[in-house]
């Protein structure tokens, strides 16, 4: 509509651009009212990018913004605070483990839990959610270039694959998920997702009493016997990709909310504006009105946009540029705060090459300047910066001091030059350090390493490949030592094996420790939250003890946010400092 | 004719065939489209390079990509038939969607920057060129020359800091301090001195009157808080109506044709009288409405001059629709401002009018004035920082232009027999410069769609540039190819008509077919 008339405003161009009405449109509706107090009123926050599918679970999109919106308008039974705690949220339902074993979960949602349309959210929902992220109905060959994948989920499949096809119970607001073995990661497994009864009707269904039969009657798939079930495809074709829309659907279904806000208009590539859910009550309570996301992504624009009062809460990708005019913003009352991502960049060694002993990988260890990195890189960005001591572990969870203390990285807090010599025995061995030399920071980490191994009689290659190219050559051995950055998963510790088993998918150093192995296996078939911690803290030890290479530092993140609003906290997690909305309120 | 025309098409096609072709090879080589998943230590991993290496297609070789793309694309081709196909995107938009809405936002941001500069540009050169060597010369030349100079991100960023943020500030307590006010009114007392040319003593004279009426101005605009409730009224149209009467007569009619003065004058009567019928019937405004207006107050612009006569009819109706047509334009200026304190107030702009992102205050909501001061107010950084910056090109191409042909014989016969240098200018000499600037002005309107790539993401507007960007980052070339036929078809046919126009202008030229 809107712009149906700018573009009538572009053919006249000429007049438009002297009459000054290059644009008209005025679609009205009733004015929010700037209440003071605790209640009401509306924020506007910065995203980096444009919103692009209410569908944030699957791999199209699978993306921050997404994820956000999905967070604010979506409830479920659990969410991640800023310390990387899974809070539940008894409002919504309450979901336990029955049974160890077989490990047994039961989620079940409470009475009066509904969409945003009415209907209520029941087990039919909580099935197409199991079915969509469990991989159960694939029979998909990758190799063989055979079967279907019905679900293009983003998450991974590898926790819920294990289970059964769920019971439902408790008049049909209950599923219980049997897993054929432990699973670590039970307790982040599954959630709430889209609503079933919209996915039926849009994927070719009568309703959602069709899709759970369906579901029901359609077997486990099996990559041996490919088979095609065309219904089901259908829906999953739907889930993939009906949700995807960068406008606002004149079908309001396709946008239905059970979280505290929902959509209420949407400016293509522009902006997003939500409005409090009003019958939400099954969770946290909202306190603002309203909630318009604008996208920006330039980080200077944004803190422009902060400083001229467009904006009111920004996370902008940080420099010392960055962080110096927000900085400066703070006599204005804007408040900022650095905190340490779930990011960490880290240098890793080749267990193979001149690195293939064991003293040597030690000794270029003790030659990393890890401190004077972190003065150099992290510090400008965030004061209180500190090398980072643990592979598997951050400063912002419990267990973390207690790990460092114990896992051997002491030996390597500073620089010891002598005792690398020492280990070298008059050896000087040459090393091909790869990193992406198109980011400043790891180019500034290489020259101080360098600088220092160089001391010790290391001959240091420079590898740097370009933005494009240095990820492809990860793995291929033509490189001693890379510099490069992993994500913590925070919550949960499937992604441990994915790094450090001898078999990981992303070990691309060949580090192999049948001691840590065996741990891995015990870590990912164990539910118990103190026991995980545990072992996790003796694979850190394990990858200490290996001289597997040494963590450099955290990725810091910054956030910002105007006088005007109060309660927004920043959280390395993943939904960053949407992990609160609830809290967020007008002076 | 006929034939050149077809000629050129064909080879125009040609070359698009090429060209895609060879812009789709290199975009897909470009880069790695799974490089963010490689250093991933997602357990999931192998999942997500799968789905994406399937979105985009990855195990066809990008040549034969490319005829399937093609495929697509040619059915772009069969008119009204709906079945365009260009493919989508990584945000699984389908590209005609997103080059439809990209196009749109790119053109808002650009066309009023464009129509300005070429204007001010022009007036500019011709100006300098009648001027050489003279202060004023030497003034504009380095001033298009520094802002042509500077990069469009840093004056962006400086316009943003100043022209919003800054201006904004002074909003909140727009008193304007006395040694303030006199110091802009001698910044632009000396700027006129300047411009002004003539001997010392009228140079000194004028600069002095500018100095003491923007001086005087700037004092009453703060003893009133004219920023919070500006407004022009009827007296200060009246008599800029008056001034523009005079200025428009000059260039078109010479001030000895009486009677066009007359019907100017006449006009700008006639528009202070309709300044007060009007505004009742402004208070419902539409879009449509004031282009209806516009085209009436040429017309009755036109009327008065035919009625008033004369011996030259033509030149008194034009003076006549000129002149009514600014005096229009400043009562709509003056509508604006009335509308400007209900903007100002607005919850949403929350005192802070100019905007430094996007192309609109979201959610604003409001009557046609408010929203159009909306756009006003987004659109006034960006279209100032192109403005400057392109101000250059246009300038010095004119200068030289003109320059040229007032060096010509047929000038120096014009002032022989002995034409007003008016005439000489206006009629010989402007409308022989105008076309070789023809020519540049179409060749810029063809790049106009894909040339504010930066000024797009300083503005944070999702135009064409940042769908280009956006291909080029994921290693899809479905945008980038989106992008590249908007940008070569325009570019081909604006060179076409380029070329038609120059012959068309100049009869010298002419393709014999």
């Amino acid at each position: 509509m809107r712009f149906g008339r700018i573009s009538k405003a572009v053919g006249v161009a000429a007049v438009a651009a002297l009459a000054l009405s290059a644009c008209a449109g005025n679609t009205g509706t009733t004015p929010t009212s700037a209440a003071a107090g605790k209640q009401g009123g509306n924020a506007t926050v910065v995203e980096v990018n444009a919103f692009s599918s209410f569908n944030q679970g699957s791999a199209d999109g699978n993306s921050d913004i997404n994820g956000n919106i999905s967070y604010i308008t979506h409830s479920g039974f659990f969410y991640v605070d800023d310390k990387l705690n899974v809070v539940h949220n008894d409002k919504f339902g309450k979901y336990e483990k029955v049974s160890d074993d077989p490990l047994t979960v039961k989620y079940t949602v409470n009475e009066g839990v509904k969409w945003s349309d009415g209907e209520a959210i029941d087990a039919g929902d909580l099935l197409l959610s199991w079915a969509a992220n469990s991989g159960y109905y694939d029979d998909a060959d990758a190799d063989a270039k055979t079967g279907t994948t019905y679900f293009t989920t983003a998450a991974d499949t590898s926790g819920l694959n294990l289970t059964e096809f769920p019971e439902v119970g408790d008049d049909g607001r209950s599923i219980t998920l049997k897993y054929a073995k432990p699973f670590a990661d039970w307790e982040i497994a599954f959630d709430m997702d889209l609503p079933a009864h919209v996915v039926a009707k849009k994927g070719g269904l009568a309703d959602e009493k069709a899709l759970i039969d369906l579901l029901k009657k359609t077997p486990r798939g099996d990559a041996k016997a490919p088979k095609v079930n065309a219904e089901l495809k259908k829906v999953a074709d739907f889930w993939n990709h009906g949700f995807d829309t960068k406008t606002l659907p004149s079908d309001p279904s396709l946008y239905l909310s059970s979280g505290p806000y929902i959509v209420k208009s949407v400016e293509q590539d522009a902006s997003m504006t939500l409005v409090k859910n009003k019958d939400y009550t099954w969770g946290p309570e909202a306190h603002l009105d309203e909630i318009t996301i604008r996208y920006i992504g330039s980080a200077p624009a944004a803190v422009q946009a902060l400083k001229n009062g467009e904006a009111d809460v920004i996370a902008p990708q940080p420099s010392a540029d960055t962080l110096e005019q927000l900085k400066a913003l703070q006599s204005q009352g804007m408040t900022t705060e650095s905190f340490g991502e779930l990011a960490y960049d880290h240098l890793d060694l080749n267990f193979s090459g001149p690195f293939k002993d064991k003293k040597v990988r030690e000794a270029f260890m003790k030659t990393v300047p890890r401190q004077d990195i972190v003065d150099k890189i992290v510090k400008k960005l965030d004061p209180n910066a500190k090398p980072l001591d643990s592979e598997l572990f951050l400063p912002s969870q419990a267990k973390y001091a207690d790990s460092v203390k114990n896992n051997g990285s002491a030996n390597y807090a500073s620089v010891d030059i002598a005792g690398a010599k020492e280990l070298l025995a008059g050896a000087t061995p040459e090393i091909k350090i790869m990193y992406n030399k198109d980011n400043p920071n790891r180019v500034d980490a290489f020259s101080l390493i360098r600088e220092s191994a160089t001391k010790a009689g290391f001959k240091i290659v420079d590898g740097g490949l370009g933005a494009s190219d240095w990820s492809g050559t990860l793995g291929d051995g033509s490189y001693d030592a890379t510099i490069f950055g992993w994500i913590n998963s925070g919550v949960g510790v499937s992604g441990v094996p994915q790094i450090f088993k001898s078999t990981g998918g992303s070990n691309f150093n060949g580090f192999k420790s049948a001691e840590a192995d065996k741990l891995m296996d015990e870590l990912i078939v164990t539910t118990d939250k103190g026991k995980q911690d545990d072992l996790t803290a003796q694979i850190d030890k394990q990858i200490w003890d290996e001289a597997y290479g040494v963590p450099l530092f955290q990725t810091v993140g910054v956030a910002a946010f105007s006088d005007r609003i109060t309660g927004v906290k920043s959280s390395p997690a993943q939904r960053g400092v949407w992990w609160n909305v609830w809290d967020w309120q007008v002076k | 004719m006929l034939t050149y025309i077809v000629r050129r098409l064909v080879t125009a096609a040609l070359i698009l065939l090429g060209a895609s072709f060879l812009v789709y090879l290199l975009t897909a080589a470009s880069g790695d489209p799974l490089a963010e998943f490689r250093a991933s230590n997602a357990p999931n991993r192998d999942q997500l390079m799968a789905a994406r290496s399937n979105l985009l297609d990855l195990d066809t070789p990008a040549p034969i990509r490319y005829f399937k793309w093609l495929a697509g694309a040619s059915q772009c081709l069969i008119p009204f038939a709906g079945t365009c196909d260009l493919g989508r995107n990584t945000a699984n938009q389908p590209i005609t969607a997103a080059l439809g809405h990209a196009l749109i936002q790119t053109l808002t941001l650009v066309t009023a920057a464009t129509v300005l500069a070429i204007l001010v540009g022009i007036t500019l050169g011709i100006i300098t060129a009648l001027r050489q060597y003279s202060t004023l010369d030497y003034g504009v030349t380095f001033m298009a020359f520094l802002f042509f100079s500077l990069p469009i991100f840093w004056v962006a960023v400086l316009l943003k800091e100043f022209g919003a943020i800054g201006f904004n500030n002074f909003l909140r307590n727009p008193e304007i301090p006395l040694p303030a006010a006199i110091g802009i009114g001698a910044a632009l007392g000396l700027v006129a001195a300047i411009i002004a040319g003539g001997d010392p003593k009228r140079r000194a004279l004028i600069g002095g009157v500018v100095f003491a009426v923007v001086t005087a101005v700037l004092i009453y605009f703060s003893v009133t808080l004219w920023f919070k409730t500006p407004g022009l009224g009827p007296v200060v149209i009246g008599i800029a109506g008056v001034g523009l009467a005079y200025a428009v007569t000059l260039l078109t009619a010479g001030l000895k044709n009486r009677k066009a003065l007359q019907s100017a004058l006449i006009a700008v009567g006639v528009g202070l009288v309709a300044y007060f019928a009007i505004q009742p019937l402004l208070n419902q405004a539409t879009f449509l409405m004031i282009v209806l207006l516009a085209i009436a107050t040429v017309l009755v612009g036109v009327a008065i001059g035919y009625l008033v006569g004369g011996y030259d009819r033509g030149q008194s109706m034009r003076s006549a629709a000129i002149t009514s047509f600014l005096v229009g334009f400043l009562i709509v200026l003056d509508r604006f401002m009335q509308a400007w304190p209900t903007y100002f107030d607005n919850s949403r702009v929350r005192g802070r009018p100019i905007a430094t992102i996007g192309a609109s205050t979201p959610n604003i909501e409001g009557d046609f004035w408010v929203v159009s001061l909306d756009s006003f107010t987004h659109l006034i950084l960006p279209t100032s920082a192109l403005v400057l910056i392109s101000l250059a090109g246009y300038t010095r191409f004119t200068r030289a232009s003109m320059l040229e042909i007032m060096n010509m014989d047929y000038i120096r016969t014009a002032r022989a027999k002995g034409l007003s240098e008016r005439t000489v200018v206006m009629r010989h000499a402007f409308r022989n410069a105008l076309i070789p600037i023809a020519t540049i002005v179409a060749f810029d309107i063809g790049g106009l769609i894909g040339g504010a790539v930066i000024t797009e993401t300083v503005f944070s507007v999702r135009g064409m540039g940042f769908l280009f960007l956006d291909g080029i980052q994921h290693v899809d070339p479905n945008p980038v190819m989106g992008v590249f036929i908007c940008v070569a078809i325009t570019a081909m046919v604006f060179n076409l008509i380029a070329d038609l126009a120059y012959s068309a202008l100049d009869p010298r030229v002419r393709v014999k077919a």
